[in-house]
């Protein structure tokens, strides 16, 4: 097994080597959003962190989760993958301060699990699964050699999605 | 977006002058909470990318304690106090005066007494900051938030994300007696607020 990817804040990463996990550490407001191809045995996985693309940003950007949604899809079939077979997941979109007076003004965790539900449906795309909202952070493993993802928040085990 | 015009040279020294007497300010604070004296080691003062953040408080997965504020009047901003949750046990430890690693978790005393801490660094800090600056600045009631540092870390990001690439990170040692706790304070300006920044205080302030 190599060393796990991480998959850092508004990052993209892409991978068919059978020995690589991708992972997305401490998601708290953030989505990370996985797509796995069983036939090319491709993953990929983005770390998004606002709803919706600005002006001015990458079209394909993995910052925002419309246009990162869209970017991991065009990359995965540049290399091969079929969206129509593919599987995806997401897991995050916690509202981090839940419990504070502050809370409605800035649920970004819930304007992004919006903006992703958004995203796959005009896409056409049915999720196999999603972990999100809530109020707790959660780190999410993508492992390439069978596609398989889980989540981990914290102090507790890896619960596969 | 590219916000480099937004820390230039000027403002970066006006932000240290601003920052360096509002942690000084904070230890006063903390003082007097504890009824005796605290000092603050080396406060370090820079401007950091946002995506950078997770590195300085030991990796994305580890386990702290995040004090969150909102500065509300004149200037508007956020600031965040991040401690590693071993230390937010002893930082407990020494707010109730018991002998250190007494502290096992957090109860709702020792959240609130966490909650006491940033709310009293934060309105020493915002204090400096509105005599320096003139301006009029209050913080918001805190939120305790313990979780994985990545996770805490998105409150901030998720509210600044696109606006802003860079935040000020300033990081002191409060020292008392032989105990000592690191801090990383995070402070977040929006964006008006730089400018009351740039035309309010004299750069040699």
């Amino acid at each position: 097994m190599n060393d796990p990817i991480n998959v850092g804040l508004g990052e993209r990463v892409i991978s068919a080597d059978p020995a690589d996990v991708l992972v997305a550490y401490g998601l708290g407001s953030c989505l990370g959003i996985s797509m796995y191809d069983p036939v090319r045995r491709l993953c990929g996985m983005i770390h998004a962190v606002l709803p919706q693309r600005m002006n001015g940003a990458e079209p394909d950007s993995a910052r925002f989760v419309d246009s990162g949604i869209e970017g991991l899809i065009h990359e995965m079939e540049r290399r091969g993958a079929d969206p129509r077979r593919s599987i995806f997941r997401m897991a995050g979109g916690a509202n981090m301060l839940l419990a504070s007076g502050v809370s409605h003004t800035f649920d970004i965790g819930t304007r992004n699990i919006e903006s992703a539900l958004r995203t796959f449906q005009r896409l056409g795309i049915v999720l196999k699964a999603k972990d999100v909202g809530g109020n707790l952070g959660r780190t999410v493993r993508l492992y390439v050699a069978d596609g398989r993802m889980t989540v981990r928040i914290l102090n507790g085990k890896e619960q596969e999605l | 977006m590219n916000d480099s015009t937004h820390f230039d040279e000027d403002l970066l020294n006006t932000l240290h002058t601003v920052a360096g007497a509002g942690i000084h300010n904070a230890a006063r604070g903390f003082s007097s909470l504890l009824g005796h004296q605290i000092q603050v080691l080396n406060p370090v003062v820079r401007v950091v990318p946002i995506l950078e953040i997770p590195r300085y408080v030991g990796g994305p997965e580890s386990e702290a304690i995040g004090i969150y504020l909102r500065a509300e009047g004149d200037i508007a901003g956020q600031i965040m106090l991040i401690i590693p949750y071993q230390k937010g046990l002893e930082l407990v430890d020494l707010l109730m005066d018991v002998p250190a690693g007494t502290t096992k978790q957090l109860g709702s005393l020792e959240r609130s007494a966490l909650g006491e801490v940033g709310n009293l660094t934060g309105t020493f800090f915002l204090n400096a900051v509105a005599n320096l600056t003139g301006t009029s600045v209050r913080p918001t009631p805190p939120a305790v938030i313990v979780d994985m540092v990545g996770a805490i870390l998105d409150i901030i990001i998720a509210t600044t994300g696109g606006v802003t690439d860079r935040v000020i990170l300033m990081q002191a040692e409060f020292i008392d007696g032989e105990r000592s706790v690191e801090t990383n304070f995070w402070v977040i300006p929006d964006p008006t607020t730089l400018k009351t920044f740039r035309n309010g205080v004299p750069s040699e302030a």
